[in-house]
């Protein structure tokens, strides 16, 4: 599946450098930056643009959006004061001890689940298990607690976020889609939300739903910002741990590392699939004011985030290489530009990184665990990035463990 | 090029010498200071980069800004004097600037 080495612009010595990239080719087939943007491949500059003050968010319907009505607004769109404002009344939930003294014990308990289902022998969709894994996770953070059950909440949001997929072109095409949309975020509303909603009205907690309840947003706000939870936080965890996976299973050393090594080499590892398979793939900005030698004034900016987690300047020699000492080597942040940079960068990296690594922890150790069929790579258009489709994972409780 | 102590929770001293222009938790990832995780890349958000002052320094350079403070307390770090070394720009002003890192930033 890896493309042809590219050659080591270093020459280390008769070695060429490695690609291991599974998504690589597929995505310069296919990505497709607004048009009318300039893309940006340079790391430094592409986070001169991010952490610029003089920018706000372009593409993703960014342009489409209302900004006169924020409390209807998810805050993916909003810049300056507000944005940072929303940012930081939620920022509580992200941090790393919450991660630890709360999001870890739900990351356990839907393990405990996986695992119990994955015991009964049966091959099972990997990409099912992960997303399970992200959904329960980001519930906990939005507070989509009171449905019915979780597998149920996983279903419907699955109904409306994976909706794009099956969208036919042409105008009979679109009003179909519209009314599927209609009745499957209306079903989310009565079976999810609702419940939520009642359930902090009359106590609120700290989540996302409780802080929208107190600042009385509209039920399209309030919709809005559970989807766009659901698009930036399970849609890419789902992604990411199928790919971590596929990495693991597939190379037998990089898997023993991850077996024996402690909690940081483990994100280490992690964090350096992230920068070779980024699952968002560019950033687009507006330059509302110029910025000498970096931005015009009205130019919208692409910032290629699968570029410039390849730039020498910052990975050091062969980047296509997986190298999990790179970063540290190297004296950067692991995952580079996987989660963005400045004022919109992913309050939910630390959590996706924790999940991602307990989820493959526990899954890899089980006894006899393997990949019964890899996964199928597909391009979704309208995110612009990989999904990982079809792959089954079987345990065998009669085989000994990698490791125990 | 400015000279910062970093003491850990160990008692271990180590000195770098800070590049101007670029922030404290920059030049403490580059200088090979451990203790500074740093993991949301300077971005003000993660806060694991917290760096405890002395009362002299503390007062020199003032208290966290309006989205540092939030960040210092959701990390639940009760020193009296934390600041993210993220959010300070290493100037000559710094020269000699002494600070300790908590026993775990996570
Ligand atoms: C591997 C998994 C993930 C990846 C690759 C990822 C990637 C990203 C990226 C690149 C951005 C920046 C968007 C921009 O600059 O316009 C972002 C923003 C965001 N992410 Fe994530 N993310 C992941 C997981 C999560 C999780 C688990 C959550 C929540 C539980 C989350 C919530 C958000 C939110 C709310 C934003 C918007 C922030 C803002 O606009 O200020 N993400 N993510
Ligand atoms: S590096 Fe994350 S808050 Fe300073």
């Amino acid at each position: 599946m890896n493309a042809e080495p590219a050659k080591c612009p270093y020459g280390h010595g008769q070695k060429l450098g490695r690609d291991d990239r599974k998504s690589a080719r597929l995505a310069e087939a296919n990505i497709t930056p607004q048009p009318g943007s300039r893309v940006v491949g340079d790391f430094a500059i592409g986070r001169e643009v991010l952490r610029s003050a003089k920018v706000r968010q372009a593409g993703a319907h960014a342009d489409d959006t209302d900004l006169s009505r924020p409390d209807e607004v998810s805050f993916f769109f909003l810049d300056g004061d507000l944005h940072r404002k929303r940012r930081a009344a939620v920022a509580g939930l992200f941090a790393p001890k919450t991660i630890v003294t709360r999001h870890h014990a739900v990351m356990h308990r839907t393990m405990d689940e996986l695992v119990a289902r994955l015991q009964e022998g049966k091959p099972l969709p990997l990409d099912e298990l992960s997303f399970q894994m992200a959904v329960d996770v980001t519930a906990e953070i939005v507070g989509l607690t009171d449905s019915d059950s979780n597998r149920n909440l996983a279903r419907r949001i699955k109904s409306v976020l994976d909706s794009s997929l099956d969208r036919k072109p042409g105008r009979i095409g679109n009003m179909i889609f519209a009314a599927k949309m209609l009745l499957r975020v209306g079903r989310f509303y009565r079976k999810d939300l609702v419940p939520a909603i009642a359930a902090r009205r009359k106590e609120p907690r700290d989540d996302v739903i409780s802080f929208m309840v107190g600042e009385n947003y509209s039920r399209k706000g309030m919709i809005m910002e559970c989807l766009s939870y659901g698009g930036a936080g399970m849609m890419t965890t789902r992604e990411f741990i199928v790919m971590a996976a596929w990495h693991l299973f597939d190379n037998p050393d990089l898997r023993t590392r991850y077996l024996t090594g402690g909690e940081a080499d483990q994100s280490a590892i992690l964090e350096e699939i992230l920068r070779l398979e980024p699952v968002a793939s560019m950033l687009h900005r507006r330059a509302v004011e110029p910025q000498p030698g970096v931005m015009e004034e009205g130019e919208v900016l692409c910032v290629s985030i699968r570029e410039a987690n390849v730039d020498e300047a910052i990975t050091g020699p062969c980047p296509f290489e997986l190298d999990p000492d790179r970063a540290k080597r190297m004296k950067v942040a692991g995952p580079y530009m996987s989660f963005g940079d400045g004022p919109h960068r992913c309050p939910g990296a630390q959590v996706a990184l924790h999940e991602t690594r307990i989820f493959l922890d526990r899954m890899l150790r089980l006894p006899g665990i393997r990949l019964v069929s890899e996964p199928k790579i597909i391009w979704n258009s309208m995110i612009q990035g990989y999904e990982l489709r079809g792959a089954l994972v079987a345990c065998d409780p009669a085989c000994p463990s990698w490791y125990a | 090029m400015v000279r910062v102590t970093f003491i850990d929770a160990g008692g271990i001293v180590r000195e770098i010498e800070a590049s101007e222009g670029i922030s404290l938790m920059e030049n403490a990832v580059a200088g090979g200071i451990d203790a500074i995780e740093a993991v949301c890349g300077g971005n003000c958000y993660c806060g694991t980069c917290r760096v405890h002052l002395t009362p002299e320094w503390y007062e020199r350079l003032g208290g966290p800004g309006e989205y540092e403070g939030p960040v210092i307390e959701t990390s639940g770090d009760g020193h009296p004097r934390v600041r993210l070394s993220c959010q300070l720009t290493v100037t000559e002003a710094l020269e000699g600037l002494v600070v300790e890192t908590p026993a775990a930033q996570s």
